[in-house]
């Protein structure tokens, strides 16, 4: 851990419920700028709700969530990221059709001014758009090769560069690496890592311990909408992430190898 | 790229074909085009197809025959000038739209091509444009014409069926109908469309609702058809006066048959092959006949019908 | 795993590209190569039919002009993601509705165009509203529209007037400020000179005897040329262009990104609204008539020039330029097939063997540059 830093973000308690189904049954978490938290659990774990309460898609029923510091409460995403939370979704938003660098600025167009008239700047957008992605380690055919010639693993690399280069501070990744191969998971891991070392929070939500293992700072797992605890790196195996997503007996004898941080 | 190239080359060698063939066909003296405003649909117009084609072969000259395929009048104006660009001796052309078509027939017609119309149009108009002469039967007269002879048999009330509703001389027809009976046209035309199916339930459904109707007109084969199966299902064939305009092989079945008590023949065949022989013969030899011809109204009745069957649809 | 190669190389499985073939790899590749093969087809067969004369070039031009006013339209749309199949009703209705003001109820000419061009931009915001609120396919939509303004435009004149073309149009026009920036013609100057000149053809005989047969660049031609810079530099040198792209590849995606997917919609059914309207108010004033029957079946004429243009029926792509250059060619052929004297109902198979040659063509140098499978 980082203690000479302040967590970015806290979530206190969250508790969500939709009617009568609790969703979310009090989960906290702490992200901490440069740390990539992976967040696991099986599928129904609550996951995908607890990230969509956190990028503003959700507002809690009851908890806090304080970022930087202060109370805030997101009235829609919109809010969210203005306020540098990007989530990468697992469905990209990336048009397969369109270039890499109008799929770059897409709702955040640069505008160059000739006389009363506003245009597309596409020399700075092409420009940004081959030093970002060439930092993250995709050489381009061109600016203007379209999304849909690149492979998924360079398409998320993409999405993510972009979140970054517009002032993300947290970035929720929601399994990015799900339906990729081992190559290109690999450099969607190795992208994390870069993106991590320049100071930025990674939510990193996956099902897949290998891949959590190999990026993660702290871990965090959730089950049946219930925090079972984070546990840093080097403090736990595989084999008990992996039970402990799968939840249930093994629970109260893990708790002791969590190291208290429940 | 070479794939590219080739399958234009291709693409290229399959459209020539039939574009060598159709410029090594035609034939040395002079070029008539004849514009008609009808759709593709219609098929009355392959009378007048037959017409050119039958003056062309017979006067030794090139003919061709060009419509708007929707019916899109302004589309016509197009044709013309097109007709006109192409350099023909003469066109031949009816005049649907006198605000419209006026424009383009008197520059062809003074850019040096003759012109007659035929047809839809008047006589006065056929002046103004700067044509040779009209060839038809002017459609308010003939509609007129019929009115007053239904009138004689007794009529009072009628439906007209109209295929053609955006066409104005069909409702020429209809008006003149109602006039010659001396009665209001109000709502007794209906916009029938051009679907057989749509005409047939169409008329069924005007004539359920308004059961005292003495008489049905229908426009052409298009409308008439239809009327006829109409009135077979619901009872009315042969009880119901029936005239139509123009014939058409169903036509003349039903007047053999009495359903239909006459048909207005405006002998389409006429007004395609007088035009040409008309414009031949005045390029030939400078003569042209020093009035206009009026093709039609013949009302053709279940009298004589005999040289109709043999050619209906072909030449009458 | 962590230690997985960050600087991969270039993928050795995307074959390099020459620069040549990379320049020639655009989506209106297929539009120009299709105006070559046109062109190089008519003056091969055609040349001295009258085709390439004043008279036959004002003429096709004219023709693939009104095309390309509403594939520009119909081109933004599509890319956009959604279809307008109510264009060619909509000409019918404009033209019907600038008659009804003009002649039947005497106002001022420029005022009965300017009221329907708020009209129908509103019919056109309409049909958008209608496909964003209740999420169905504008195919749809957009049919019933076709129906709806197709009834109207039969219908008032036939209860105002008694009939279906409403004309006297030019009367009233005469004097008009606005009519002639629609039914006018420019550098009429020039073409006199030249026919006096010799250059063109002058008319033989009748009132105009000494004038040129070609008397200036119809106004309709104008507005092609500029809506098609228009719709071209909105598309490819904005930000509306990029957002418009984006709503046709992937509206949920566009979405997430913060591009005003709605808003976009609306206002590309609201612009080809415009474009029909264009093509109606410059018909009306050229003929001096609305009828009820004009514009049938445009809509459809519409998008086939956009597809041969090298858009995709889906949306997200295509090219302005292309749409213009597929009217250009369906408007060629249209009438080119007629100078080279071929049979006219052999027109459809000409157009059905380009429109498929066309769309194969495309869809292959879609795969190129955009790497679908």
């Amino acid at each position: 851990m980082n203690p000479e830093k302040a967590p970015i973000i806290q979530m206190k308690n969250i508790e969500k419920h939709f009617g009568s189904v609790i969703a979310l049954a009090g989960v906290s978490l702490e992200v901490f700028p440069g740390e990539c938290h992976c967040l696991l659990g099986d599928n129904g774990a609550g996951k995908s709700t607890f990230i969509k309460t956190m990028s503003g898609v959700h507002q809690p029923t009851h908890g806090e969530i304080y970022f930087e510091g202060k109370p805030m409460s997101f009235a829609d995403p919109r809010d969210a990221i203005s306020a540098g939370i990007a989530t990468v979704h697992q469905h990209l938003a990336m048009i397969p059709l369109m270039s890499v660098s109008r799929n770059f600025f897409m709702g955040n167009e640069p505008v160059k001014k000739v006389g009363p008239l506003n245009f597309f700047d596409h020399d700075h957008a092409n420009q940004v758009t081959m030093d970002e992605m060439r930092k993250m380690g995709i050489n381009l055919r061109g600016p203007d090769q379209a999304v849909g010639t690149l492979s998924g693993g360079e398409r998320q690399t993409v999405a993510i560069a972009r979140a970054v280069h517009f002032g993300a501070k947290v970035l929720i990744l929601d399994e990015p690496t799900s339906a990729l191969g081992v190559r290109q998971t690999a450099n969607v891991l190795a992208t994390i890592d870069k993106v991590r070392k320049q100071g930025i929070a990674v939510v990193f939500i996956t099902h897949n311990v290998r891949h959590a293992l190999a990026v993660g700072d702290r871990f965090t797992v959730l089950n049946r909408g219930q925090t079972l605890g984070t546990a840093q790196r080097g403090q736990i195996t595989p084999e008990e992430l992996q039970d402990l997503m799968a939840g249930g007996q093994e629970l109260v004898a893990l708790e002791g190898s969590l190291g208290g941080t429940v | 790229m070479t794939s590219l190239t080739k399958k234009l080359a291709l693409a290229a060698a399959v459209a020539a074909a039939p574009l060598m063939a159709a410029t090594s066909a035609s034939a040395e003296g002079e070029k008539y085009i004849l514009v008609s405003h009808a759709p593709d649909s219609d098929s009355w117009w392959n009378t007048i197809k037959n017409g050119i084609a039958l003056a062309g072969e017979q006067m030794g000259v090139e003919v061709e025959y060009r419509n708007p395929p929707t019916g899109d009048l302004a589309d016509m104006a197009r044709i013309i000038e097109q007709a006109a660009a192409s350099g023909p001796n003469g066109i031949i052309t009816t005049l649907a739209d006198y605000d419209v078509l006026s424009g383009p027939i008197r520059s062809a017609a003074d850019s040096g091509v003759d012109v007659i119309i035929m047809n839809t149009g008047t006589p006065d108009q056929a002046r103004e444009v700067g044509a040779l002469m009209y060839v038809g039967q002017p459609e308010y007269d003939a509609g007129y014409a019929a009115g007053l002879r239904a009138k004689g048999d007794g009529i009072g009330s009628f439906l007209c069926v109209n295929h053609y509703i955006v066409q104005p001389s069909s409702q020429e027809r209809c008006q003149g109908f109602a006039d010659g009976l001396g009665i209001d046209l109000g709502d007794q035309m209906i916009d029938a469309g051009q679907d057989p199916a749509e005409i047939k339930n169409r008329v069924l459904a005007y004539l359920s609702a308004n059961p005292d109707t003495d008489a049905v007109l229908t426009l052409g084969p298009t409308s008439a058809d239809p009327t006829i199966l109409a009135l077979e299902e619901n009872g009315m064939a042969g009880d119901i006066y029936f005239g139509t305009f123009d014939l058409g092989g169903e036509i003349v079945k039903g007047i053999k048959a009495g359903v239909i008590q006459w048909g207005i023949d405006q002998q389409p065949f006429l007004q395609a092959y007088l035009p040409v022989v008309v414009m031949t013969n005045f390029h030939r030899y400078g003569v042209l006949p020093g009035n206009n011809i009026n093709s039609g109204p013949g009302f053709v009745t279940a009298d004589g019908l005999e040289k109709i069957e043999m050619f209906a649809g072909e030449y009458r | 795993m962590s230690n997985a190669p960050t600087e991969n190389a270039v993928d050795e499985r995307i074959k390099t590209r020459s620069r040549f073939r990379e320049a020639m790899i655009r989506p209106e590749l297929g539009g120009m190569v299709g105006t070559v093969a046109v062109f190089t087809f008519f003056l091969l067969f055609a040349f001295d039919s009258g085709m390439f004369n004043s008279q036959g070039i004002m003429n096709w031009s004219t023709v693939s002009a009104q095309f390309m006013i509403i594939a520009v339209g119909a081109c933004l749309l599509m890319i956009a993601g959604e279809f307008d199949l109510s264009v060619g009703s909509m000409i019918g209705f404009a033209g019907m509705m600038v008659a009804i003001f003009s002649v039947t109820l005497g106002w001022p000419v420029w005022l009965a165009i300017l009221l329907t061009f708020v009209m129908c931009i509103a019919i056109g915001a309409l049909n958008g509203y209608i496909v964003i609120r209740t999420g169905l396919p504008s195919f749809i939509v957009t049919l019933a529209f076709l129906f709806i303004l197709r009834g109207f435009a039969i219908f008032l004149p036939q209860v105002i007037e008694r009939k279906t073309i409403i004309g006297g149009i030019k009367d009233v026009a005469e004097g008009d400020w606005l009519a002639p920036f629609f039914g006018g013609k420019i550098l009429t100057g020039l073409f006199q000179w030249m026919g006096d000149a010799g250059v063109i053809a002058v008319f033989e005989r009748g009132t105009r005897k000494g004038q040129p047969v070609v008397d200036g660049i119809p106004m309709l031609i104008i507005w092609a040329i500029v809506l098609i810079i228009f719709g071209h530099v909105l598309l490819t040198k904005t930000k509306f262009g990029n957002w418009i792209f984006a709503a046709g590849g992937d509206a949920e995606a566009a979405r997430n990104s913060g591009v005003p997917v709605n808003k976009v919609k609306i206002l590309m059914f609201m612009f080809t609204a415009f474009c029909a309207t264009v093509f109606a108010v410059c018909q009306v004033m050229e003929f001096g008539s609305a009828g009820a029957d004009r514009g049938l079946l445009k809509e459809f004429e519409a998008i086939i020039a956009v597809v041969i243009g090298g858009a995709l029926l889906t949306g997200g792509y295509g090219s302005v330029l292309g749409a213009a250059l597929g009217a250009l060619i369906f408007g060629v052929v249209q009438q080119g097939l007629f100078f080279a004297g071929v049979e006219s109902s052999l027109f459809r198979v000409f157009l059905g063997v380009i429109l498929l040659g066309a769309v194969i063509l495309n869809t292959y140098i879609r795969r190129i540059i955009t790497g679908e499978r």
